[in-house]
C-alpha cells in the first residue's frame, strides 16, 4: 500500500523524485485517506504542479491535467455534445429515420417514434469529455490536477465547487454521472487572488515554500545525477544569495534545475564568475534581473 | 483528544481565524489516522484544515504555539497536585466583586480555556467598527490604550487576587505545590498580559516583496511627481498621453482579434438548421475579453496628491479599457468623485474634486475611520470583479488602522492593490501604518514618479 501512513508516503514521493518534507507528506496522505482536493498554494516554481505529479507516479495512476485561464468555462472543462458528429451520423442514418417513421398514421405518430430514439442521438457516443468529466468517468482511479486555479473566473470556481464536494456531474440529458472512484485532486494557485472561503473548505491547504538550501541540494542531486556534490553545494548556495537580491522575478527550483541542467552539459566543475556570467539567461528571466546579478556576481561566487 | 481539538477551534475561532463546522469535523475524523506523537504531523493535519492561506498561516501558527506550547508545557511539569487549585482559583477570581467581564476571561485563560480572552483582545482590536463616527479629536489617538485599560486592570487584579489566595491557603496547601502553583498562574499572567501587550503575528509576517519597475523613461521618469518643475510638467504630461494612446492601441488590437475568434461550430450548426442542415452563415465564438472593473481610493491630504491626481488622470483616460472606474477620495471619510469624471474633462474634473466643499481639506486623515465608512456605505462597489486600488501613504495619525476592514475588502475584492507615493524606507516610521496594511495587500508598490506609475497601469490594463 502506497500511501498507507506518513512514513509510507514520504517514501513512495521520494521513489517518485519527489523530496519533501514531512508537512508535505502528511498533507498528500490525508488528502489521500479522506478522499478530499488538495489546495496548494506557493511562489512559482516550487513543485506545486510536480507534486500531483509525483502523486500520479508514486500511486501508478493517470493524470489528468485542467490548466486554468480566464474565460475557460464548462464545455471546455467538463463535456461538449459533438454536433457535428451527430448531424453526420443523422445524415446517414436518412433511410433509416424515415423507415422508422413510415407508416406512422399521424404526426403525433412519428415524433413518438422518434422520440423513443432520442437515446440514440443523446448517448455516450456523442459525448465529448474534457478533463473533469474524464477523471469522474474513469474505470481506474486518477490524479486530477486543476493547475493556476486563481486565474480561472469566480463563476467557474463556483462551478468547482459541485465537481469537488460530491464527484458528481449532471449532464441533462443523461442524467446524473457519479464518479466510480473519488480521483485525488491537486489544485494549485499562484496567490493571483484569493480563492472563495467555500473551495478553501472544501480542500486540505498545503503552502509550499521555497526549500531550504539543504532539500534543495537534495532536489538538485536526485534530479540531475551526473553533479557532483561540491557543485551542487555551490550552486545552491548561490542561488540562496541571488534570490536574496531584489528581482523581478526570483528564481526557484525550477531555475535552479535548469541552471543544474546547464552546467552539467557545459562540463563546469566548479562555479566561476565567468560560468555564471555566461548561464545568467537561465536564471534571469528579465534583462535587469541580469544585470542586478552581474552587478553583484562578485558577491554571488564567493565561496569559502 | 477531541476536546481539545474542539477547544482549540473554539480558541482560533475567537482570535478571528473563521473555522467552518465542515473543518473541525474533517480534522476530526483525520486525527486517528496520523501519529499524534509527531508534533509535524499532528501539526500539518491542522495548519491544512484549519489555516488556508497565507494570513491566516501567520495567526495559526502563533495560535498554535500558544495553545499547544504555553498553555499545556508548565502543565505538564507541575502535574497533578497543583490543578484542583488552579480551579479554585478560577472560582474565587469569578466570583470577586466587582464582577468583569475581563476577569472572568483571564480566570478561564489561567484554567487552559484561552477562547473568552482571545475573544476579548480580538474585540479591542476591532473596536469603534459599530460606532461609525465615534470620538474624535485629542483623545482618538490614545483609543488602543483607552480600551486596553480594563484588561490591563483586570490582570493587576487578578495578580492581587493570586497573592491574597496564596496567603489564605498557607496553612492548606503544601508548601511545594504552594510554590508550583505561583509559578504556573504567574507564567499565564504573563503570557495574557504579552497577549495584551499586541503581540500581532501578523507584523512578523514579512509582506510580498514589491516587484522591480521597468525603467522606460529616462531622467523624468525617475523625478518624483511632487519635485517636478513646470517644464518637466508639461513634458509629463505628453510623455503620460503617450503611453495611455499605446495602452490604448495595444488594447484595442486585442479586443478585435478577439472578436474575430474562432468558429464556433455549436452555434453554427445550431444556424444551420433553418437552412435544412447547410452552414451558410459562419459563426464566431466571441468573447470580449473581460475588462476589469476599479475602484479607486484616493488620500488627498498634502504629498499623497501629487501622486494621486496623475493616477486619476491616467485610469480616467483608459476608462474604455476597463469596465468601470470608480473613484472615492479620503481625508478622514469617504467621498465619491466617480461624477465630476463622468461629467468633465480630467482637468477640470481634478480641479472640482479640490473645491468640493464636502471634502474637509483641513482635517487630520483617518485610515481607520475611512476604511469604516467606506464598508458601511460603499462596500457594494467591491465584488469579486472588482479590483481595488488605494493610493496613500498609510499615514492615520495614530488612529486605529482597522486593518481587518481592509482584509475583509480584499475578500471581496479580487485584487487589492496598494500604491504608496512615499519611498519604501520610510514605510513603517512614525505614524505609518503600512506594516499592517501592506500584509494584506495582494500587491504593494511605491509609486511616487513616472517610470513607477507606467509600470503599474502597463500591469492593470494589459
Amino acid at each position: 500500500m502506497p500511501f498507507s501512513d506518513v512514513e509510507a508516503t514520504r517514501q513512495t514521493l521520494e521513489a517518485a523524485g519527489y523530496a519533501c518534507s514531512p508537512e508535505i507528506a502528511t498533507v498528500v496522505f490525508l488528502a489521500a485517506v479522506a478522499g478530499k482536493p488538495v489546495l496548494v498554494e506557493g511562489p512559482a516554481g516550487v513543485g506545486k504542479t510536480e507534486l500531483a505529479k509525483a502523486v500520479a507516479r508514486g500511486l501508478g495512476r493517470e493524470l489528468i491535467r485542467l490548466q486554468c485561464y480566464e474565460g475557460l468555462d464548462e464545455t471546455k472543462a467538463l463535456y461538449e455534445w459533438e454536433y457535428a458528429k451527430q448531424l453526420l451520423y443523422t445524415q446517414i442514418a436518412r433511410e433509416k429515420i424515415s423507415d422508422a417513421v413510415s407508416g406512422a398514421a399521424s404526426l403525433g405518430e412519428a415524433m413518438e417514434r422518434i422520440a423513443a430514439e432520442e437515446d440514440a442521438f443523446f448517448s455516450e457516443r456523442f459525448l465529448l469529455a474534457r478533463p473533469l468529466l474524464k477523471a469522474i468517468r474513469s474505470p481506474a482511479p486518477v490524479v486530477l490536477l486543476i493547475d493556476e486555479v486563481d486565474k480561472s473566473d469566480p463563476e467557474f470556481e463556483a462551478f468547482l465547487l459541485e465537481v469537488l464536494s460530491d464527484f458528481q456531474v449532471t449532464i441533462p440529458e443523461l442524467g446524473t454521472r457519479k464518479a466510480l472512484h473519488v480521483p485525488f485532486v491537486v489544485l494549485t494557485s499562484n496567490n493571483y487572488r484569493d480563492m472563495s472561503d467555500a473551495l478553501k473548505r472544501r480542500c486540505l491547504h498545503l503552502y509550499i515554500d521555497y526549500p531550504d538550501a539543504e532539500t534543495e541540494r537534495g532536489i538538485v542531486c536526485r534530479r540531475i545525477p551526473g553533479l557532483s556534490r561540491r557543485l551542487a553545494e555551490q550552486l545552491v548556495a548561490a542561488m540562496g544569495r541571488i534570490r536574496a537580491l531584489d528581482l523581478k522575478k526570483t528564481p526557484s527550483i525550477s531555475e535552479t534545475l535548469d541552471w543544474a541542467q546547464a552546467l552539467l552539459s557545459l562540463q563546469v566543475d566548479s562555479l566561476s564568475r565567468e560560468v555564471v556570467l555566461s548561464t545568467l539567461n537561465v536564471i534571469c528571466k528579465y534583462r535587469q534581473d541580469a544585470q542586478r546579478v552581474r552587478q553583484e556576481v562578485e558577491r554571488v561566487v564567493k565561496f569559502p | 483528544m477531541d476536546v481539545m481539538i474542539h477547544r482549540f477551534a473554539a480558541a482560533a475561532r475567537a482570535a478571528g481565524l473563521r473555522i467552518a463546522t465542515s473543518e473541525v469535523l474533517d480534522a476530526l475524523a483525520l486525527l486517528p489516522r496520523v501519529d499524534i506523537l509527531d508534533e509535524a504531523q499532528f501539526a500539518a493535519l491542522l495548519r491544512a484544515n484549519f489555516a488556508k492561506s497565507r494570513l491566516e498561516r501567520a495567526r495559526f501558527e502563533h495560535l498554535y504555539h500558544l495553545f499547544f506550547h504555553e498553555l499545556r508545557e508548565d502543565l505538564h511539569a507541575s502535574s497533578a497536585p497543583v490543578a484542583p487549585h488552579v480551579e479554585d482559583f478560577r472560582r474565587e477570581l469569578i466570583s470577586l466583586e466587582p464582577p468583569s467581564e475581563a476577569l472572568s476571561a483571564i480566570a478561564d485563560f489561567l484554567a487552559a480555556d484561552p477562547a473568552a480572552y482571545l475573544e476579548l483582545l480580538n474585540s479591542l482590536q476591532s473596536e469603534g467598527r459599530g460606532a461609525a463616527g465615534g470620538p474624535r479629536g485629542a483623545g482618538a489617538n490614545l483609543g488602543g490604550l483607552v480600551r486596553r485599560l480594563p484588561v490591563l486592570r483586570a490582570l493587576q487584579r487578578a495578580r492581587e487576587a493570586l497573592d491574597g489566595f496564596l496567603a489564605a491557603n498557607r496553612s492548606r496547601i503544601h508548601w511545594e505545590t504552594r510554590r508550583d502553583l505561583e509559578r504556573h498562574l504567574a507564567g499565564r499572567l504573563e503570557t495574557a498580559r504579552r497577549l495584551l501587550a499586541g503581540e500581532d503575528p501578523l507584523r512578523r509576517l514579512t509582506p510580498t516583496p514589491l516587484p522591480a519597475v521597468t525603467e522606460t523613461y529616462g531622467e523624468l521618469g525617475r523625478t518624483p511627481f511632487a519635485n517636478l518643475s513646470p517644464g518637466e510638467r508639461v513634458r509629463l504630461r505628453e510623455a503620460m498621453a503617450q503611453l495611455v494612446r499605446r495602452l490604448r492601441d495595444q488594447t484595442g488590437l486585442r479586443t478585435k482579434a478577439r472578436s474575430r475568434g474562432l468558429p464556433d461550430l455549436k452555434r453554427t450548426l445550431r444556424g444551420a438548421v433553418r437552412t435544412q442542415g447547410i452552414p451558410l452563415e459562419l459563426r464566431f465564438r466571441r468573447r470580449p475579453p473581460r475588462k476589469g472593473r476599479i475602484v479607486v481610493l484616493c488620500d488627498v491630504s498634502g504629498s499623497v496628491w501629487s501622486t494621486a491626481r496623475f493616477m486619476l488622470v491616467m485610469l480616467y483616460a483608459l476608462q474604455d479599457c476597463f469596465d468601470r472606474v470608480r473613484s472615492f477620495v479620503f481625508v478622514d471619510a469617504p467621498h465619491e468623485v466617480t461624477r465630476h469624471f463622468d461629467d468633465h474633462e480630467a482637468d477640470r474634473a481634478l480641479t472640482e474634486v479640490l473645491h468640493d466643499p464636502a471634502v474637509p481639506y483641513g482635517a487630520p486623515t483617518d485610515y481607520g475611520r475611512t476604511l469604516r465608512l467606506f464598508r458601511h456605505r460603499h462596500l457594494d462597489t467591491v465584488t469579486k470583479k472588482t479590483t481595488v486600488i488605494v493610493i496613500g501613504d498609510g499615514r492615520s495619525n495614530y488612529g486605529n488602522p482597522e486593518e481587518a476592514i481592509l482584509g475583509e475588502i480584499r475578500d471581496r475584492a479580487r485584487r487589492l492593490i496598494w500604491l504608496n507615493p512615499e519611498p519604501e524606507a520610510f514605510w513603517n516610521s512614525g505614524d505609518s501604518e503600512m506594516r499592517s496594511y501592506a500584509v494584506l495587500c495582494n500587491e504593494v508598490r511605491v509609486c511616487q514618479n513616472l517610470n513607477q506609475l507606467a509600470d503599474i497601469v502597463r500591469n492593470l490594463v494589459l
